[in-house]
């Protein structure tokens, strides 16, 4: 097990709108693989005290939706989406749009390598910083910015 | 609510790949709207119309010298972009880590 790094990393770049992140996993493709595109979900999109997912579902196949919800600090959210890719236990690629917010949703991509001992597991999230928004979609665009940031950020104030 | 509004400005004004280039030669050193236009081969009209965008977003800042409007970045606004982006990055750095240790307990 000493190839398997101990920790996960994320990065953001500013310029493009995307997040990447990977960590590396001692177990089997096929296991991260079921974490990803099961009700497992609601076991790890957590961080308590800031957003904890209670519920998942999703009709895992192209065209396919998937929905989860929970709490975050305090209020129900829920965030939805399409799969667009489903190629186990390679690659899993989903739309993931907090629900009822108008906007172009991001994409999540998730990447899956056999590495010696378990398997890196990839995440390209994109589509952040920059959707092609027009400017008459004013009100609701900058609501839903306010409910993702409550979501999602860490305190910084 | 002003903190998200301008955060939301600035997001609109670099959806835009013309003001986004206009922050990149401003990142190299500030010029004013006549230089601009000339490096971007733009009218100066609509490098102005650009420019606004971005004063208002207070993405850019302008400073008077003599007759002359010098236009010079703004980090704050892009570092409220950013924070924006942290909050996705600390979520998927927060879940990877809880994933890792729900797998591997097993």
């Amino acid at each position: 097990m000493s190839e398997i790094k101990t920790h996960a990393r994320a990065v953001s770049d500013l310029d493009d709108g995307r997040v990447v992140a990977s960590v590396e996993l001692a177990v089997v493709p096929e296991r991260v693989f079921q974490a990803l595109a099961s009700r497992d979900v609601v076991d790890w999109w957590v961080n308590p005290g800031v957003f904890d997912t209670r519920e998942w579902a999703g009709d895992v196949r192209v065209g396919g939706r998937w929905r989860a919800s929970g709490v975050a600090r305090g209020a129900p959210y829920a965030l939805e989406g399409e799969f667009l890719e489903v190629d186990p236990p390679r690659k899993l690629v989903q739309t993931w749009h907090i629900a009822g917010a108008p906007g172009t949703p991001s994409t999540v991509t998730y990447l899956l390598e056999p590495i010696a001992g378990g398997t890196r597991l990839t995440v390209h999230h994109a589509g952040l910083a920059a959707p092609d928004q027009r400017d008459n979609v004013g009100a609701g665009w900058r609501s839903s910015f306010d409910r993702l940031s409550e979501i999602l950020s860490v305190d910084r104030d | 609510m002003s903190r998200i509004r301008a955060k939301t400005d600035a997001f609109r004004a670099i959806a835009d790949p013309t003001r986004r280039a206009i922050l990149d030669r401003l990142r190299a050193g500030p010029a004013n709207a006549g230089t601009l236009a000339a490096d971007f081969r733009s009218s100066r009209p609509a490098v102005s119309r650009h420019l606004r965008v971005l004063r208002e977003a207070r993405l850019v800042v302008d400073t008077r010298i003599g007759r002359e409007r010098v236009y010079a970045v703004n980090p704050v606004p892009l570092q409220a972009v950013a924070g924006w982006l942290e909050g996705y990055r600390a979520f998927w750095q927060t879940s990877l880590t809880q994933l890792k240790r729900n797998l591997e307990a097993k």
